[in-house]
């Protein structure tokens, strides 16, 4: 019996099979327009974000994205880091086991992406993780965090997935990036005391199975990007957890849990039939409806209610410890209008960064739209368009890719 | 007084041992039991499932027979492949379930599980195959859990790389870690073999190493068509081997003990208890 209760949904965004309803149609463009505002506060209006992130639709198409995410992480889109030299695949620890990932994860790119183009951005990859790892020679490669990193780059590119990967790699997936496992063990312990809030008997029924949570691993540290094949289904959960707290990904484990709670209890009684049929995620969940159970259960059995148990008390999280500081430097942002001229005056060589900034995300877009001339054409352009163009870029509030075609 | 059926002994509620709180209402054993008896409503529920993609990774369960529906009970071969990462061990568990070489594996996070239905000599037993995950850091607390009860252990090398060879000392000392007892059948798999010019670990060094551990040694590819059968009497193998256990894993259940070991003993004994 599910004892929380289900939280209204925004009416924003197209409905669940795709087909946009005059009504969804208008409740888009209103969603549209919020966030654009949010984002031009001063200070940015962090909280409409991360409401707008987690309500029906999430951020809604990739342009949004690319602004919005970098104001979750607190990431100054003018400031980012350079692209890795050649040096950054030198003497790592992990490289091999980087190159082994990257090289086998070619399902996480859009089908129809030519194989060249797929290995630039898989070499891109490589670059990117070793970048971050260097950085922070305190967190470790897991097996799962390209599955993270390569959601990032076809979407925002090379430059700002760096930014984004350091910060979310120092806060949410920090716990998983010890020398050990032992730390992303404790945080899967969350998810059977939330089961058992809510369904005794399912809870029951898993502990007699014995099945354990490893089921739930890879879901956890690759927030579902490993095991999802709709990759719009990806981001829509990206949206969604970078906008919520670290232990979010482990309340939409039980959701999904708890969604095929029928399933399971008809399962045999045994560890390798519920770990199978727990392990093979359907792909069309309804996700909307899953991600307003998990807040609801975040709220009615927040982590620090859990953690009261003796299973969860013995271990400290960093995610969890380091979010609050977190929390509180995404509350002060300037909007990007501000923070390019405050950038620009900090460094007169900037406009450079905040092109090649910008551009790498408009590639991701192009791609997955599956132009080919205009790939070939954003190509060129991060190689020869000068400072004045990129003025004109910058101050157009929505330039994507039909804007950057006219640039030619 | 003693028993003459070892299905419903084997069938009785858990009786100590080291599996922790009892499985009332489960039809298998205890977790200790080194044989698992299933009846057979879950073949019908498994026979009833589509096998709509045999090329897809994750549903590779296939049925090889139809006599499933009919069988009294199914026993259970549980095996476990494990080695460096890269070496293949996604690929060979897939080619032997799945029939087929998977064009594009993703490295495994935590484990997967296949299982077959094999038949020898007229009995379907199901091979369970747990797909672990190869980098080091995932081997201590995450896996840990599916060494237990294991019937056999497959260790997984790379013909083409030494170090994954020479890392088969760690993961050998990692097996015995989780307590996998010295009885357990254990064979080594040189994945691979296709890739002839790029060979470095020679037959013959992998044969010593082999046979100093009391273990098979396959060289095989999961690549090569050619090579399917011998990947899958890799698992054959095992599972003719625990078949040839059978009489006495029955009369170990009989026992009472809920702590059958599997022993290189072999009785023949005809108590079959259907
Ligand atoms: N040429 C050749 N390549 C193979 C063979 N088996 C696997 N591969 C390739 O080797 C790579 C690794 O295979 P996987 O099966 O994913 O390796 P794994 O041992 O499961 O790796 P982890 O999941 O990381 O532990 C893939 O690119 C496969 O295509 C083989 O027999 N021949
Ligand atoms: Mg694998």
């Amino acid at each position: 019996m599910r004892k929380h209760k289900r939280k209204k949904q925004g009416g924003f965004g197209g409905s669940e099979n795709g087909c946009v309803t005059r009504e969804s149609d208008c409740g888009r463009k209103h969603k549209l327009t919020v966030i654009h505002q949010a984002l031009i506060r001063d200070p940015v209006d962090i909280e409409t974000l991360r409401r707008t992130a987690a309500t029906k639709g999430g951020l809604l198409t990739d342009e949004l994205r690319r602004k919005v995410w970098p104001k979750l992480l607190n990431i100054n889109v003018y400031d980012l880091p350079h692209k890795p030299g050649r040096d950054v695949r030198e003497n790592h620890k992990d490289y091999n086991q980087v190159v082994m990932d990257v090289r086998r994860s070619m399902k996480r790119f859009p089908k129809g992406m030519p194989a060249a183009e797929r290995a630039v951005l898989q070499e891109q990859l490589i670059d990117i993780i070793l970048e971050v790892l260097k950085r922070n020679p305190q967190l470790h490669y897991y097996q799962g965090y390209h599955d993270v990193a390569v959601t990032l780059l076809l979407v925002v590119g090379e430059r700002m997935t760096i930014a984004l990967l350091d910060k979310l790699s120092n806060v949410h997936l920090r716990d998983f990036m010890d020398a050990t496992m032992d730390s992303t063990k404790h945080i899967l312990n969350y998810l059977m005391p939330i089961l058992e809030q809510v369904d005794v008997e399912l809870h029951d029924f898993m502990n007699r199975a014995e099945v354990g949570t490893i089921f739930a691993l890879s879901w956890l540290i690759t927030w579902y990007g490993h095991v999802l094949s709709d990759f719009k289904h990806t981001l829509r959960l990206y949206d969604f957890f970078l906008a919520s707290h670290p232990l979010m990904p482990i309340y939409l484990a039980a959701t999904i849990v708890l969604h095929r709670e029928k399933e399971v209890k008809q399962t045999e009684c045994d560890m390798a039939m519920v770990h199978h049929l727990l392990s093979q995620i359907p792909q069309n969940l309804p996700y909307e409806l899953l991600i307003g159970q998990a807040q609801d259960l975040f709220e009615q059995y927040p982590p620090s209610l859990l953690a009261k148990r003796a299973a969860l008390q013995s271990r400290k999280s960093l995610s969890i410890s380091s979010f609050q500081a977190f929390h509180l430097s995404t509350l002060h942002q300037r909007p990007d209008s501000v923070l390019q001229r405050l950038t620009r005056a900090q460094d007169s060589t900037t406009s450079r960064h905040g092109l090649e900034a910008s551009l790498p995300a408009a590639q991701g877009q192009l791609w997955r739209e599956g132009n080919r001339m205009m790939k070939m054409a954003v190509w060129g352009l991060s190689a020869t368009l000068g400072a004045a163009v990129f003025a004109v870029a910058q101050t157009a509030m929505d330039w994507g890719p039909d804007l950057i075609l006219q640039l030619f | 007084m003693s028993k003459d059926s070892p299905e419903e002994e084997s069938r009785a509620p858990g009786s100590g041992g080291g599996g922790g709180a009892g499985k009332g209402g489960s039809r298998r054993n205890r977790a200790d039991d080194n044989v698992t008896i299933l009846t057979s409503s879950m073949d019908f529920y498994r026979a009833g499932r589509s096998r709509a993609s045999s090329s897809s990774l994750t549903s590779s369960v296939e049925l090889s027979s139809s006599s499933l529906e009919t069988s009294i009970q199914t026993r259970i071969f549980k095996i476990i492949v494990i080695g460096d990462s890269n070496v293949g061990k996604t690929c060979l568990t897939f080619r032997f379930t799945g029939g087929s070489f998977p064009d594009k594996t993703e490295a495994t996070i935590g484990v997967d599980f296949r299982e077959k239905p094999v038949e020898i000599e007229g009995e379907t037993i199901k091979v369970q195959v747990w797909d672990t995950a190869g980098q080091e850091r995932f081997r201590k607390s995450m896996v840990e859990h599916y060494y237990r009860n294991v019937h056999a252990v497959v260790f997984v090398y790379d013909v083409t790389k030494m170090a994954s060879f020479r890392n088969l000392q760690t993961w050998i000392e990692e097996c015995n870690g989780h307590r996998v007892s010295a009885s357990v059948p254990r064979v080594l798999v040189g994945n691979k073999c296709d890739l002839v010019d790029q060979i470095q670990v020679p037959s013959n060094m992998a044969l010593k190493f082999a046979d100093s551990h009391n273990m098979l040694l396959f060289e095989t590819s999961a690549k090569d068509p050619k090579e399917s059968q011998n990947v899958d009497s890799i698992f054959m193998s095992l599972a003719c081997r625990l078949k040839a256990q059978k009489s006495l894993l029955y009369r170990d259940v009989e026992r009472e003990d809920g702590r059958v070991r599997l022993t290189q003993e072999t009785e023949t004994k005809t108590n079959c208890p259907c």
